[in-house]
């Protein structure tokens, strides 16, 4: 049986719920680009630059060290942590990245590619998800970093940590998620760029990643899909146990509902996209 | 579905000129889309055209398609659509079997990176898998020709090797449906005729379809059988190429006509008007058997003076042998100057002509190109072209199996004899 393709228009809305066949189908066939594209700008990234992605290191230092020092100088006041603040900051930060970096450059994947959107046909997520895979690969950089804090403070991890890859993935859902829709936003538009990276610096500083969550409970904070979605993994490699499992449950469930969505929304305006890139 | 492999019924695609109305529109469609609501693409809204209007045709497995037509009439946009990188407004495209798209060379090849790595990234956006570039890497590095380069950035690559490579990566896919838009045009001559070769020789021959984009009307002249003309995202004319392609140049020829009239008028009205064949008998034909005796007799009209003007007569065959294979792509070709025709000068009307006793060139159809010359032979003052002037048939219906006839006849002498 040859594969018989049929190009009308609004055929996807046509389609009803065997779209859904359609974009597992494509994401599997496709699978070895996601590879590919991942292979790639690793190894364009090393031809350019010395250090390639041990720059990613370069931040979690900065970041902490700032934060300590703003502490030290009474300027902050960040609140007893349960394990040493530079492990709980360094852990915190490095997970947050995943989002931050995974969400900047997934939003920028569409409009980065150039010339591969509008000459060649093929499912555009790997683009978002390639973009996603560098951003995980960056925290298992940063992983062995926080192996070294774990010696260097002689902090022994839980052994539940070998669940931590699970308890990451809600994380993972959400930030393909939006980035699937953010991409295609800027493609139309290219505030959209400009406007992640905004919002991503002030929603680190409103998401418990360098401070533990305050007793007080902040509204902007117990909203926050962000804030479950970090800790829960945090808690659960440090601690052993999840301080709020129906909220992580909760946020989990959001984030997945999310993706879904989000990756629907995709696939049905990924040919309007070519046309105004 | 038999042995159609693509199917366009109707296909329209509307594109907006304005960029901010553009966007908007853009994301008001896909506002509409995420919600479900299918929205009304049939009507234009303000600022927008039709790109592609109401085309349709369809392949069978095997074919050559060529689509012709000046910049901006809408070859690339339907060439998208049948990718499905965009989809149509109106209409429907049914694609039957692997789909490969040249619509622009190197697409995705990322310059930092080496030859080597950019093949297998390349194989992989077209939809090889690991093995099959394996399998074929060789083979891709072999035709694209690129030497020591293989383990360079491609972006020290000249224009013709990226080309050559990209080329190269695509046909290794073996689609069933092969797209190619106006893109051999970069490399050099030996690779654009080692392409067509390959196009004819092996990717047709192999029963994929080819779609093929080109100015380049010798190139479709080669590999395709069948012809599109569009003009402004409309068809024009479909069918025989070289009819499709004799429209195209009467068009341009038309609106050329049109605005030298408008020109300064150093020129107006003066050309070579057109050329036409007699036989013996001094009837006009058009058909001609192979060894009969030809008139060619071109008309000229002259408002203003030429002065020491020569004339080039050229013949085109529309077989793709004859082009691919000899390096100047003319069967034959007379020249006045060279015969020792001298003339001071040409005003008015009125025609020449030039007898040829015996007609033994090979059989097939003729573009016949006039070429006139002022003061020195570089200097050429006018053009004239008609494709399909001439039809050279066989002497008789006896099957043949050369490419020309000549006079001959047998004699037999026995041993004894001797």
């Amino acid at each position: 049986m040859e594969d018989i393709r049929v190009y009308e228009p609004h055929k996807q809305l046509k389609q009803g719920i065997k779209i859904w066949k359609e974009m597992f189908g494509e994401l599997y066939d496709f699978h070895e680009l996601i590879w590919r594209l991942f292979a790639r700008d690793l190894s364009a990234k090393y031809k350019q630059s010395l250090l390639g992605n041990a720059w990613c290191l370069a931040m979690p230092f900065v970041a902490i060290g700032t934060f300590m020092y703003l502490n030290h100088a009474g300027i902050l006041h960040i609140q007893h942590t349960s394990i040493p603040y530079p492990l709980y900051a360094l852990i915190g930060l490095s997970i947050w990245q995943i989002f931050a970096t995974g969400l900047n450059s997934g939003a920028n994947s569409l409009v980065g590619a150039g010339d591969m959107v509008t000459k060649i046909n093929f499912p555009r997520e790997v683009l978002v998800i390639a973009s996603m895979a560098q951003s995980v690969f960056e925290f298992l950089i940063k992983f062995g970093l926080i192996i070294v804090f774990f010696c260097v403070f002689k902090y022994f991890p839980s052994w539940k940590i070998i669940f931590f890859p699970i308890v990451l993935l809600p994380l993972l859902f959400l930030t393909v998620g939006l980035s699937l829709v953010l991409s295609l936003l800027n493609g139309v538009m290219r505030d959209i760029g400009n406007i992640v990276s905004l919002l991503l610096m002030f929603l680190m500083f409103l998401t418990p990643v360098l401070y533990p969550v305050p007793a007080k409970n902040f509204l902007l904070l117990k909203f926050n899909l962000l804030s479950p979605l970090i800790n829960a993994p945090r808690e659960l490699m440090t601690e052993g146990s999840i301080h709020q499992p129906v909220l992580f449950g909760v946020a989990s469930v959001v984030s997945l509902l999310i993706f879904l969505m989000a990756w629907r929304i995709f696939h049905l305006a990924e040919t309007k996209v070519p046309e105004r890139v | 579905m038999s042995d159609i492999v693509v199917q366009c019924e109707g296909v329209s695609k509307k594109f907006c000129k304005s960029l901010k109305k553009s966007i908007m529109y853009g994301g008001l469609d896909i506002l509409q889309s995420t919600f479900g609501i299918i929205p009304d693409a049939s009507e234009l809204r303000e600022d927008e055209f039709f790109s592609v209007d109401d085309v349709s045709f369809e392949l069978k497995r095997g074919d050559s398609f060529g689509i012709i037509g000046p910049n901006g009439s809408g070859k690339t946009t339907l060439l998208k659509m049948l990718n499905g990188i965009f989809m149509p407004d109106k209409g429907r495209i049914t694609v039957k079997g692997k789909m490969g798209a040249l619509i622009q060379v190197g697409a995705g090849f990322h310059p930092m990176l080496s030859g080597r790595e950019n093949i297998y990234i390349n194989g992989a956006i077209l939809g090889m898998s690991n093995k099959e570039i394996g399998r074929n890497f060789d083979s891709i590095v072999d035709f694209a020709d690129i030497g020591d380069f293989l383990d360079s950035p491609v972006k020290y690559y000249s224009s013709g090797m990226y080309v050559r490579l990209g080329f190269a990566i695509a046909i290794h896919c073996r689609p069933d449906i092969l797209l190619i838009d106006e893109i051999l045009a970069v490399g050099d001559i030996k690779f654009h005729y080692k392409c067509l070769k390959f196009i004819t020789n092996n990717i047709l021959k192999n029963g994929c379809t080819v779609v093929f984009v080109s100015h380049d009307r010798y190139a479709v002249e080669s590999i395709c059988r069948k012809a599109l003309y569009l003009k402004k995202g409309k068809m024009v004319k479909m069918g025989d190429t070289l009819e499709t392609i004799g429209r195209y140049l009467e068009d341009v020829k038309n609106e050329e006509k049109v605005s030298e009239k408008k020109s300064t008028g150093n020129f107006d009205a003066q050309g070579i008007t057109g050329v036409i064949f007699l036989d013996k008998e001094g009837q006009v034909k058009k058909q001609f058997k192979s060894g009969d005796a030809v008139k060619i007799r071109f008309h000229y009209s002259f408002k203003d003076m030429v002065p020491n003007p020569s004339i080039g007569i050229t013949f085109r065959h529309h077989d793709p042998r004859f082009t691919i294979v000899s390096s100047t792509d003319n069967i034959f070709s007379l020249h006045s100057g060279y015969d020792g025709l001298e003339v001071s000068q040409l005003q008015g009307q009125g025609y020449f002509e030039v007898s040829i006793d015996c007609l033994y060139i090979p059989v097939g159809v003729y573009t016949c190109v006039v070429c006139l010359y002022t003061e020195n032979r570089m200097n050429l003052v006018r053009l004239y072209e008609e494709a399909g002037a001439l039809e050279v048939l066989w002497k008789d219906d006896k099957p043949q199996r050369s490419l020309i006839e000549l006079p001959h006849r047998w004699t037999k002498t026995p041993e004894a004899a001797v």
